[in-house]
């Protein structure tokens, strides 16, 4: 026989849909947008797997873009700079 | 007629099932909690004058909102009194701020406690410990105030060890860490006072913080001698580079000892600033700083921190005993900042 009841201290999870761009059927010529993250050596990891892009995918030109810390989504900024010159980006996190 | 709570209820045979509950829910900091009833939930909203669906904060990089209703849940598991929980919404507001950025020190590796400084009337009438123990146990209203902000990170914002909460080391302060500054013994204008409140007011401070880095100085009777020592140990601590922000905190005997020679807290800020700042070549032949060491590398040198604003000086800890601490802050200022908010209290 239940005596007591007690409150869920939890939220449910916000589900939020996301719209993805599709992929690109080949990196051919495409500008890639490199997103380093500030952490030491991310722009030395990332401008070598730009070096890959090119040389085994074809991609075109690669570009470094920084965001102001780690901890922090990529600013509004570098997203409409990154938006209007680039096809494809690179992004990711790591230590 | 008050506004219903929407939380789901869970129904249970007894006050043991209940707490054997919260633990297979995976709702505890790993210690028993307080079972939430809805009596005990409504005093919490009540003591502070607020609507269960009150939105306390929103942390915009996790997408979610604490109300006023989760947070009172916690405060209730945690066994906060009534009268504490609006200092846990303050504190909330804190760590919901956007200089405080919450998903760095919400998820990092480097393992940051929150570190809430109390200021003001509130402390002393809520039995704030600023004495003896500082960061230890004895204290009803430290331990639960801090342990429900664990717990909302946990349970509202998500931050669970081993998954979003992804500290390498932690550290004990993770379970609670709540101090108040000794304004009743302090030379000194207390911390609220200097970032802009007044001394009637009551605050919380929150630093996303290491643990606290204890030393000694049983040796000296001047505020050189002592803040010489700080100082030096200090200086490598905490992630060097990253120039986070720093509390340091004067027990008794030290903050006796400083105040003595008319020393305020913006001069041992000064002070400590200027003395705790690394030579690029020290830097370098550490591992700290990259690169190989260049002609002037000596005499270059790197501060601890960016300014000597970026230390928070604060009273605390207990009478005897030539000790005092300084609490190096998570990551560094840029990701993320100390946050004081008012402590309100319905008239």
């Amino acid at each position: 026989m239940s005596t007591l009841e007690i409150l869920d201290p939890t939220v449910e999870t916000p589900k939020t849909v996301i719209a993805f761009v599709p992929r690109p059927d080949s990196l051919q010529g495409k500008r890639i947008g490199l997103i380093e993250n500030t952490k030491f050596n991310s722009d030395r990891l990332l401008l070598k797997i730009g070096e890959i892009l090119k040389a085994e995918y074809g991609a075109g030109e690669t570009r470094l873009f920084r965001k102001h810390n780690s901890s922090v989504p990529a600013h509004r900024e570098l997203i409409d700079e990154l938006t209007a010159a680039c096809d494809v980006m690179v992004a990711g996190i790591g230590d | 007629m008050p506004a219903s709570l929407t939380s789901r209820r869970y129904a249970v045979q007894d006050l043991g099932h209940a707490i054997e509950l919260c633990f297979e829910k995976g709702w505890t900091d790993g210690l028993p909690v307080i079972p939430p009833t809805e009596a005990r939930v409504r005093a919490m909203l009540d003591t502070a004058g607020l609507e269960p669906d009150r939105e306390i904060a929103f942390v915009v990089h996790r997408n979610v909102a604490v109300t006023a209703e989760k947070a009172a849940i916690n405060a209730v598991m945690a066994g906060c009194r009534p009268e504490y929980f609006p200092v846990v919404v303050a504190a909330v507001e804190a760590i919901g701020d956007p200089r405080w950025a919450y998903h760095g020190p919400g998820t990092s590796t480097a393992g940051a406690g929150v570190l809430l400084i109390v200021n003001g009337p509130v402390a002393r009438e809520l039995d704030i410990n600023a004495g003896d123990n500082l960061f230890g146990p004895g204290w009803r209203a430290n331990l639960t105030i801090g342990r429900t902000i664990r717990l909302i990170m946990r349970n509202v914002c998500g931050s669970r060890p081993g998954t979003l909460d992804r500290g390498t080391l932690g550290h004990p302060g993770k379970l609670s860490y709540v101090i108040a500054e000794n304004e009743t013994e302090s030379p000194w204008t207390p911390l609220h006072v200097e970032r802009g409140f007044a001394a009637d007011q009551s605050t919380v401070t929150a630093l996303a913080a290491e643990a606290p880095h204890q030393f000694y100085n049983q040796l000296s009777a001047t505020a050189e001698g002592v803040l010489t020592t700080l100082a030096d140990d200090m200086r490598i601590s905490g992630n060097v580079m990253g120039q986070p922000q720093y509390a340091i905190v004067l027990a008794g005997e030290h903050m006796r000892t400083v105040a003595r020679e008319g020393w305020q807290k913006a001069d041992i800020r000064k002070f400590v600033f200027a003395h705790t700042q690394n030579s690029h070549s020290h830097l370098k032949r550490t591992q700290r700083m990259a690169g190989a060491i260049q002609p002037g590398d000596e005499t270059r040198m790197r501060p601890l921190v960016e300014s000597p604003d970026d230390i928070l000086v604060v009273a605390a800890g207990g009478r005897a005993g030539a000790f005092s601490a300084y609490i190096p802050g998570w990551g560094s200022k840029r990701s993320s900042q100390s946050v004081t908010k008012e402590i309100r209290r319905p008239r």
